[in-house]
């Protein structure tokens, strides 16, 4: 009871908007898929056109190789969990689980065992008499869920289900979510606009924005290896650093970089593939560090100081003018107005050219 | 593998044969689903809208009991215009709403404002003042006609312990109007004064706590605060009273039959007599049409009015 | 709250002694006249032929009552009007919450044209129908009959739009959800939606059923039989002219008893009469 879900060439527009624009993604069987984007960006409409809530304009979707864009979604064999939970507020819990099954004639004596055991499951049990309004937010969110999985469907759908949570109850529901998929054998789509969350529950992601989908791929992918610099920006926290630099070309091996502050940087990118010229330079924090020593390739003056606890960023300005988040150790020394010597990892940094292609580091290169 | 996953694929396949499917479009628009309006829409073409299209139709024709006759143009409508007694009736429904409309306003707003409290003395007195709204005009007529009936009225007997004569709110051709209004106040005082206490419910409390903190006293609070959030509803109270009040019949028809001498006649009994005393229904009708138009006038100031300021 | 009292002009100060002063007397102004009947119901006829004051000493009495119990039509007039109303009330109930259903929730061929028309429909007075219904009910022969008197208020658009209005302010999430359960357009109406109306439907049912018990131009030129009268209409016969009536105690008592029940159901249902009356107003 898993779905391989097949959307081809899928357009939808709302009057004279289109929302999704040519869109072809394929969802393996159990697979859990999080679609991640800014708000806006289409996700829930696509999600709710797998649904069936909305219609599908070009383009089709198919579950196990049958199209079912013709078919009104109680006939989809799919369920869903909608982000304000959608309960039926006059109607217990346990009547709220059970009124998909009582729709299509289930047995009463499946439909109490199947209720009992999503019961048991989800740690809800004693809730079954319960009306919603009696409920606290996590309480109403479990109901939520459920009413999805009484209804033992090929696909589980979530329109950001975490996001009416308070921050603790998110983190704890997210790890149960990460447990619940392997106890239910089923394909998962997550929608949300948390990248912790994509990161932490997805087998891959898909990342949208403006339409269309930027990158699909697992989450180290997606981090490691950001496809454009929309996703390198989205993904990852604190905001990857972008500076610009020239590449002088003619080398063998790791292209060198050059900072606007005449730094030069070795980098792990294959030079063969880099055309001489003008490009955006990507680190993330972790990659550009505090040289205690003194020994590192650049300097910069700091201007702000954020304290996480394990580790510290600081917001520095370099010689130039521009400005490079690095990290440091959670006791750092380092004070505001410093001058603080920076090293940067030359494996672990992005090229991306004005047409917003990107280059990434290879094994085997030194940085 | 329970059976309703069973026939829920054999629907699926199914409709994979090739069958045309109906477009999955759960918003599409589709004919069945007007099924749930025809209801209503029957009703509401047959008594609302044919009937009132076969009244303009009326109104350009001569018509009586045994039939419609022959098609007349404007002469019904001339006919009216040449009637002193509609002109007259027109003349005091404005009249009417004169009275009735400031007063209804005014008083409405001075006791929401007073009654705006949340003790039990003004929920005591609220609901007190809006009882009168319940009653039927026939309860609401039978009062005030035992209040203002010469002799034993209970104006009457008051005015007797001072030895005067009560005014002859009923027979005095220059009182029956206003004795019709004063009962038709005391009737439909509590709307306006609910309306106006839901609107001040709806001030929000940080306003006048700023206002406190600014130092304005309560006269200040009350001009520069309290008129200002209520002026949609004095524009919607207004406009609605005077809908309702030009459509005066019953109070009219039970205290003073329209009279004497056809002085508290409105439009509505002018038609009532004219279409089911004298069975001219085609001079009723053109009557009919021009209440209409002066009823269709309010609303649409209404509308306007009432627009315009929520722009802003 | 706060509020309320800084909005209030009868706070402290002497200012407010004045205000309250004036909020007694005008309900003293309100009061007295009911009263009045009250007290010349519960007198014998023949003393208050004599001297209406003696309605200010006793002996009082409830013959007057008595007397309705065994004479009056008053009994055969409060049938009908619950029948009418009672019936209206419950039509009505249906026809507005399947359409208001129909119209915030389905889409149909020129859905929105139509409902902005059933608005138009809300500006339209009685009266300017009132001689064509009266024609097109003599020629089905509606008059004097339970139906004719109910199906006119049938077309009110008011109940539509209130109910429309409350549909849509139902998250659209639920629907949905109902959707993805098989459920089908009217199970989801029936089982889903419905349920969630009860105040809307208690708000529209006490609208109509009061101004349905207490509308008096419709039933007066429809019902003209006397035992085919509505409370209202039969009450409006019996007083055309009393003031050489030898009945005045028992009128009185009629009135007072025809004005009892409504007054006894707008106490126990105070708040949502309230609510159903001003929110029609407000529309
Ligand atoms: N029913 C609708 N009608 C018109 N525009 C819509 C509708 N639903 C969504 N949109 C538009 O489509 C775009 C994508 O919306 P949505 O899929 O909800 O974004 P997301 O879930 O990613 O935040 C938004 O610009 C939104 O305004
Ligand atoms: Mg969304």
């Amino acid at each position: 009871m898993t779905a391989h879900i097949e959307i081809k060439d899928v357009v939808k527009r709302f009057g004279a908007a289109t929302v999704i624009d040519h869109l072809s993604l394929s969802i393996d069987p159990n697979e859990f898929m999080v679609f991640l984007g800014p708000s806006g960006c289409g996700k829930s409409t696509l999600l709710r056109m797998i649904a069936g809530l909305e219609s599908v304009d070009e383009g089709t979707i198919s579950i196990n190789g049958a199209r079912i864009d013709n078919l009104p979604p109680g006939k989809r064999d799919i369920a869903m969990v909608f982000q304000s939970y959608a309960l039926y507020p006059h109607m217990t819990v346990a009547d709220n689980m059970a009124f998909g099954l009582r729709n299509i004639g289930v047995a009463a004596d499946i439909i109490s065992a199947r209720v009992a055991e999503a019961g048991r499951m989800l740690e809800i049990g004693h809730l079954l008499e319960r009306k919603p309004g009696q409920l606290s937010g996590g309480q109403r969110q479990r109901v939520a869920i459920g009413r999805a999985i009484v209804k033992e469907p090929k696909a589980f759908l979530f329109d950001e289900p975490l996001s009416n949570l308070d921050a603790a109850l998110r983190v704890r529901t997210r790890v149960e979510l990460a447990q619940l998929r392997h106890r239910v054998k089923s394909t998962m789509i997550f929608v949300t606009h948390d990248q912790i969350e994509a990161m932490t529950l997805a087998d891959r992601i898909v990342v949208m924005n403006n339409r269309k989908i930027e990158q699909i791929g697992t989450p180290m992918e997606i981090y490691s290896r950001p496809a454009t610099r929309f996703v390198a920006t989205f993904v990852g926290s604190p905001t990857m650093n972008f500076v610009p630099v020239r590449v002088a070309g003619g080398e063998t091996g790791g292209a060198t970089v050059i900072l606007g502050d005449g730094t030069h940087v070795k980098t792990a990118i294959p030079t063969m593939k880099l055309k001489a010229g003008n490009f955006t330079l990507g680190i993330r924090a972790e990659a550009v560090r505090v040289a205690i020593d003194g020994q590192g390739v650049t300097s910069g003056t700091v201007d702000v100081l954020e304290r996480l606890g394990d580790r510290t960023l600081i917001y520095t300005k370099l010689k130039d003018g521009s400005v490079v988040v690095a990290e440091d150790i959670g006791y750092s020394r380092v004070a505001v107005n410093d001058t603080v010597s920076l090293s940067i990892d030359g494996s672990r940094v992005h090229l991306f050219d004005a047409s917003d292609r990107a280059w990434h580091c290879e094994e085997g290169l030194d940085g | 593998m329970v059976e309703a996953v069973v026939s829920s694929r054999e629907e699926f396949s199914s409709s994979l044969a090739g069958h045309k499917a109906p477009p999955a479009n759960v918003n599409a628009a589709q004919w069945r689903n007007a099924l749930f309006v025809a209801p209503y829409l029957f009703f509401f073409v047959t008594m609302l809208v044919f009937p009132l299209v076969w009244g303009i139709w009326l109104s350009f024709h001569k018509a009586d009991t045994f039939g419609v006759g022959k098609f007349v143009g404007l002469a019904n409508y001339a006919r009216l215009f040449g009637d002193r007694i509609f002109l007259l009736s027109v003349g005091n429904t404005f009249y009417f709403v004169l009275l009735t409309v400031p007063a209804l306003a005014l008083l409405g707003l001075f006791l929401a404002l007073a009654l705006n409290r949340q003790t039990r003395t003004a929920a005591f007195f609220r609901a007190a003042y809006f009882s009168s709204s319940v009653l039927s005009v026939t309860i609401v007529t039978l009062i005030w006609r035992i209040v203002f009936v010469p002799d034993f009225g209970f104006l009457a007997t008051v005015y007797g312990w001072f030895d005067t004569k009560a005014p002859a709110f009923l027979s005095d051709p220059n009182l029956a109007m206003i004795g019709i209004a004063i009962a038709t106040i005391w009737w439909c005082l509590g709307l306006p004064m609910m309306l106006f206490l839901s609107a001040l419910q709806q001030v929000p409390a940080e306003i006048y706590e700023a206002a406190a903190l600014d130092n304005a006293n309560r006269w200040q609070t009350f001009r520069s605060i309290t008129l200002p959030s209520i002026k949609r509803t004095f524009i919607l109270v207004v406009l609605i009273q005077v809908v309702l009040q030009f459509q005066l019949f019953g109070q009219a028809r039970l205290m003073t039959q329209g009279g004497p001498n056809n002085a508290s006649k409105p439009i509505v009994l002018y038609i009532y007599d004219v279409a089911f005393k004298r069975w001219d229904l085609g001079l009723g009708a053109a009557a009919s049409e021009i209440l209409f138009i002066l009823i269709l006038i309010a609303a649409m100031a209404q509308y306007f009015l009432t627009r315009n300021r929520g722009e802003n | 709250m706060s509020n309320a009292r800084s909005t209030s002009i009868m706070g402290r100060e002497s200012g407010d002694r004045v205000v309250l002063l004036l909020v007694i007397a005008l309900a003293l102004v309100m009061v007295a006249p009911v009263l009045w009947v009250i007290g010349l119901s519960l007198k014998h006829n023949a003393e208050l032929m004599a001297n209406t004051n003696s309605v200010f000493y006793p002996p009082y009495t409830i013959t007057n009552y008595i007397n309705i119990l065994g004479t009056s039509s008053v009994f055969r007039w409060i049938l009908n009007s619950l029948i009418v109303s009672g019936g209206l009330t419950i039509f009505t109930l249906v026809l507005a919450s399947l359409a208001g259903y129909g119209f915030a929730r389905l889409n149909f061929p020129g859905r929105d044209i139509l409902f902005i028309i059933v608005l138009l429909g809300l500006a339209v007075p009685e009266q300017a129908v009132l001689i064509a219904r009266h024609q097109i009910f003599g020629m089905l022969k509606l008059h004097n009959s339970y139906q004719g008197l109910i199906l006119p208020g049938l077309s009110a658009p008011f109940g539509v739009f209130l109910m429309t209005q409350y549909f849509r302010a139902i998250p659209k999430e639920l629907d949905e959800a109902a959707l993805l359960d098989n459920a089908s357009r009217f199970t989801i109406f029936w089982k889903v939606l419905l349920p969630l109306t009860v105040p809307a439907q208690a708000t529209l049912g006490i609208f109509t059923f009061l101004w349905s018990w207490n509308d008096y131009l419709w039933p007066l030129i429809s019902g003209t039989k006397k035992e085919m009268f509505t409370l209202t209409v039969g009450m409006a016969s019996t007083q055309t002219n009393f003031a050489q009536s030898e009945g005045l105690g028992f009128l009185m008592a009629q009135a007072v008893f025809a004005g009892a029940p409504i007054l006894i159901l707008y106490l126990f249902f105070q708040k949502y009469i309230v609510t159903a009356v001003s929110g029609a107003a407000v529309r």
